[in-house]
């Protein structure tokens, strides 16, 4: 298993590669320079800025200077916040954006599942059709929707917790439920489509003639082989809700690394944009992986090498 | 993601106010205090790119600056007019350009004493080429500040030293009138000088030397904490000169960048203040207005429109005023902007102390016709297709839009709209690559030079291409002119003399808009939009249960101004 994890690793090094030289391409070829403002800066200044990040020198030079930084895992300065380096950007954003992620993936598989498997388990009751019912509402209200009806509702009216902001517990359950939902949503579905395909299984008909009790039968059996569609869901679910906060992180002003995704590019803040891209490819590589290696343990007949 | 993002105030405007609708309060959100009277809490809407004077450019640093320096004067609350801070009088010489000024004792906030000789390091530091700073060009006023910024000279050779301990002489390039205005800017404040040598001994880069563990300020507040992209902790200095007035203890400086978010916080108490830097959304205007919580005041800032006066059809200054012309300003305010603001012709806005406004005629679609057929034109149809670039924003392609309709249906012309992604739209704007473009501009001093300039031929930030030997010379002569009248009169010249060639399109004069709780008091509108927070504090005897329209006093009005 080791040397598989190895080799697989190993092959998300040329991936990374190329990741990088495209993106510091492509970062470089639009119109427009990270010290362009309304008003103008004398040019002796501006020169001196340029050779201070080293954007003086010819691109290929610069592109083998950035990959030698990168290997010493210097990411270089930022140049909207001049005073910061992007490692350090990234070191203060990144726990945040992760714990609100990690808030929302609780929130949805705790509700998604629980969903799922009611809808599956009554299927075609009242039971059932509420929670599909509620789960397409949930795929179809998008945060930047469900974001500030929530603020006006529980903050607003309710005065149950603040409207934006981060430091405790209290910050974190809105951006958590707003960026959640969706994907308890669409987890939801998938864990009730997952169980009712393994419900007339085989081994499911095994156990029922073994006598064992529905309980057992549900969770040790037919949850297990209905979250498949689930667990091969969540790598990109986890990667997109890391990816994809950036409305959220708005609404809330949650001080992650969401809003950098849209805001370096728009500054061309050249070392950050890279940062970032290369932080949030590096996780979809990774998860991807994860979810490979995971399958292996839920389904016997999946062979992660 | 644009959609998402222009979607979201748009919802969040119509959930918000539908809430607040059925309230019967006079004010806008709750308004009891979450904090104790020695406390504050406002936004600054971003992250600062410097909190460094001699290196921040922007807005945002320049609010935190303002409240941790003092320079040698400091601006007025109310007027703006210059007051004495570090420096307690000054003599000017008889031609006006060498300004001598005697220091108070006073102290940084780690005890070390305020030197004239601290002025001396920050001002040869803001020109010299080393530094970087972005607004070295203020130090341009300094005698050999050009040449020192172009490598051309020493530092040594700034006209700014220092003749003791507390006595500082400025030399300046001309005698400036609006100079002592100019001076209380955030760029001339003094610098530690000992603690860069300090942090330069101890191996730190000197440049980190504003992060709270190291940062040493000598006006009315001090950071003691700063989370990124969170928020900032000041509290009161006590080395202050002047700490006995300052009435807070402690001030919170949240940075919210949404506008919308921000007004949530404000409706739930998490803000006193959303900030001078908050702009309200156009689209609450309407609805706030009728909250007595809701302040606006004028605002030195004009919204315009560059011409290329080298591109045909618009290289003809008949055209260019005809297009002028064309546009109803009070239209455009009250059913596009709709934030307050003043519709106005003219390059320099009213409120400038002494200066009248030329007050040019805003609308007149006959004349405009006319002036467009002695150009040529006998119909609009037959002028080349123009084309209008703006930097991607809903206000200004709502703003663009209406002035695309109002030419097309006045004249006739056809205009094509180019949105452009910002850094697009500047180097566009940089490179004069555009027929009109939109722009804005903030005066940096109450004068009208600071918007006059913009039309020299040297200066960086005219981009359309119109230069004139004789604006140059009346704004050249008018800055040398020691009568403060006559030096006004010329520059009226000046300016009445630009809008003839009409190089650029003032549309309308910026106004400020503020949502201020009823309990803070010691704010004014000014048209610079300068709060300093030492004259701020909570009114302990506002009753937040006395809901009758007229309890709460109006910060604007009622505040007695210091002298």
């Amino acid at each position: 298993m080791i040397r598989i994890l190895l080799q697989r690793l190993l092959e998300l090094i040329p991936t990374a590669l190329v990741i990088v030289a495209a993106s510091f391409a492509l970062v470089r070829l639009a119109p427009g320079s990270p010290f362009s403002s309304e008003k103008e800066i004398p040019p002796e200044v501006r020169q001196k800025l340029e050779a201070k990040y080293g954007f003086d020198k010819p691109l290929p030079e610069q592109f083998i200077r950035y990959l030698g930084n990168l290997l010493r895992g210097d990411l270089g300065l930022s140049t909207k916040y001049p005073q910061r380096t992007v490692n350090e950007i990234i070191a203060n954003g990144f726990p945040v954006t992760l714990s609100l992620a990690a808030i929302a993936l609780l929130w949805s598989l705790l509700v998604g599942i629980t969903a799922g498997i009611i809808g599956a388990i009554r299927q075609n009751t009242v039971w059932d059709h509420v929670a599909m019912t509620a789960a397409l509402v949930g795929i179809s209200v998008p945060s930047f929707v469900l974001g500030p009806l929530l603020v006006l509702t529980v903050s607003l009216r309710l005065h149950l917790l603040p409207p934006a902001g981060w430091g405790d517990w209290q910050h974190v359950v809105l951006p958590g439920l707003t960026l959640g939902t969706i994907y308890a949503a669409s987890i939801a579905r998938l864990t009730r489509g997952g169980m009712l395909e393994v419900v007339r299984s085989d081994f499911i008909r095994t156990a029922r003639a073994k006598g064992l009790s529905e309980s057992l039968i549900v969770w040790r059996h037919m949850l297990r082989g209905g979250l498949l569609p689930v667990v091969s869901y969540l790598g990109p679910a986890v990667a997109s809700m890391l990816t994809g906060s950036v409305v959220v992180e708005k609404i809330f002003n949650v001080p992650g690394i969401g809003p950098y995704f849209v805001d370096a590019a728009f500054n061309r803040d050249y070392f950050l944009v890279m940062g970032i891209v290369l932080l949030y490819a590096f996780f979809l590589l990774l998860m991807n992986l994860i979810v490979d290696v995971v399958y292996g343990f839920l389904d016997p007949r999946v062979d992660v090498s | 993601m644009f959609g998402l993002c222009f979607a979201l105030p748009c919802i969040t405007a119509s959930l918000l106010l539908g809430g607040c609708q059925q309230q019967q309060s006079p004010y806008f959100g709750t308004i009891e205090p979450r904090h104790g009277p020695e406390e504050l809490w406002i936004n600054n809407s971003s992250e600062p790119e410097w909190l460094d004077p001699g290196r921040c450019s922007d807005s945002t640093g320049g609010e935190i600056i303002w409240n941790t320096f003092e320079g040698l004067v400091q601006a007025h609350p109310a007027t703006l007019q210059p007051l004495p801070a570090i420096a307690t009088h000054w003599d000017i010489s008889d031609d006006g350009r060498t300004y001598t000024f005697h220091l108070r004792p006073s102290f940084w906030s780690d005890g070390h004493a305020l030197t004239a000789d601290d002025f001396v390091f920050a001002l040869r530091r803001l020109v010299d080429p080393q530094t970087g700073s972005k607004y070295a060009s203020n130090g341009f006023i300094f005698q050999e500040g050009l040449a020192i910024s172009r490598g051309d000279a020493a530092v040594e050779t700034l006209g700014v030293r220092a003749i003791d301990t507390h006595t500082l002489e400025i030399t300046l390039v001309d005698p400036l009138p609006y100079f002592l205005n100019f001076l209380s800017f955030y760029s001339f404040m003094p610098l530690p000088e000992h603690l860069f040598q300090d942090l330069q001994n101890r191996g730190i880069d000197p440049d980190l030397w504003t992060r709270p563990e190291y940062v040493v300020c000598n006006g009315a507040f001090r950071m003691t904490d700063w989370r990124f992209r969170q928020h900032m902790t000041f509290e009161k200095n006590e080395y202050y000169w002047d700490a006995v007035s300052v009435k807070l203890d402690r001030i919170r400086v949240a940075m919210v960048e949404s506008a919308t978010t921000a007004m949530n916080m404000y409706v739930a108490g998490e803000f006193d203040w959303p900030g001078g830097s908050t702009s309200l959304p156009a689209e609450f205007m309407d609805h706030l207005e009728k909250y007595q919580d809701f302040h606006s005041h004028p605002y030195l800032g004009v919204y315009f429109y560059w011409i290329n006066t080298e591109k045909p059809p618009l290289d003809n200054p008949l055209v260019r005023r005809a297009l002028s012309l064309a546009i109803d300003r009070d239209s455009l305010v009250q059913h596009v902007t709709r934030g307050g603001q003043r519709g106005s012709a003219d390059l320099v806005p009213d409120g400038l102390a002494g200066y009248e406004g030329l007050h040019i005629p805003v609308y007149n679609p006959v004349k405009a016709r006319q002036l467009l057929a002695k150009a040529g034109y006998a119909t609009g149809q037959e002028l080349p297709l123009v084309t209008l670039s703006f930097n991607t924003s809903e206000g200004h392609k709502q703003v663009a839009e209406a002035i695309q309709a109002m030419w097309q249906q006045e004249l006739g012309i056809t205009v094509e709209l180019a949105n452009q992604e910002w850094k697009v739209f500047l180097a566009n704007a940089e490179q004069t690559n555009f027929q009109i473009c939109r722009m804005g501009w903030i005066g940096d001093y109450a004068d009208p030079y600071t918007f006059l300039e913009l039309l020299t031929s040297d200066c960086g930030n005219n981009h359309s291409n119109w230069s004139s030997t004789t604006y140059d010379t009346l704004l050249e002569q008018a800055n040398q002119q020691h009568d403060a009248e006559e030096r006004l009169r010329m520059l009226r010249e000046a300016e009445a003399f630009a809008l003839h060639e009409q190089p650029l399109i003032p549309l309308y004069v910026y106004t400020r808009t503020q949502l201020i709780k009823p309990y803070v008091r010691g704010i004014w509108g000014n048209h610079q939009d300068r709060h300093p927070w030492k004259y701020m504090w909570i009114d302990e005897s506002f009753d937040p249960h006395d809901l009758m329209v007229g309890a709460g006093k109006n910060v604007d009005e009622d505040e007695q101004v210091p002298q």
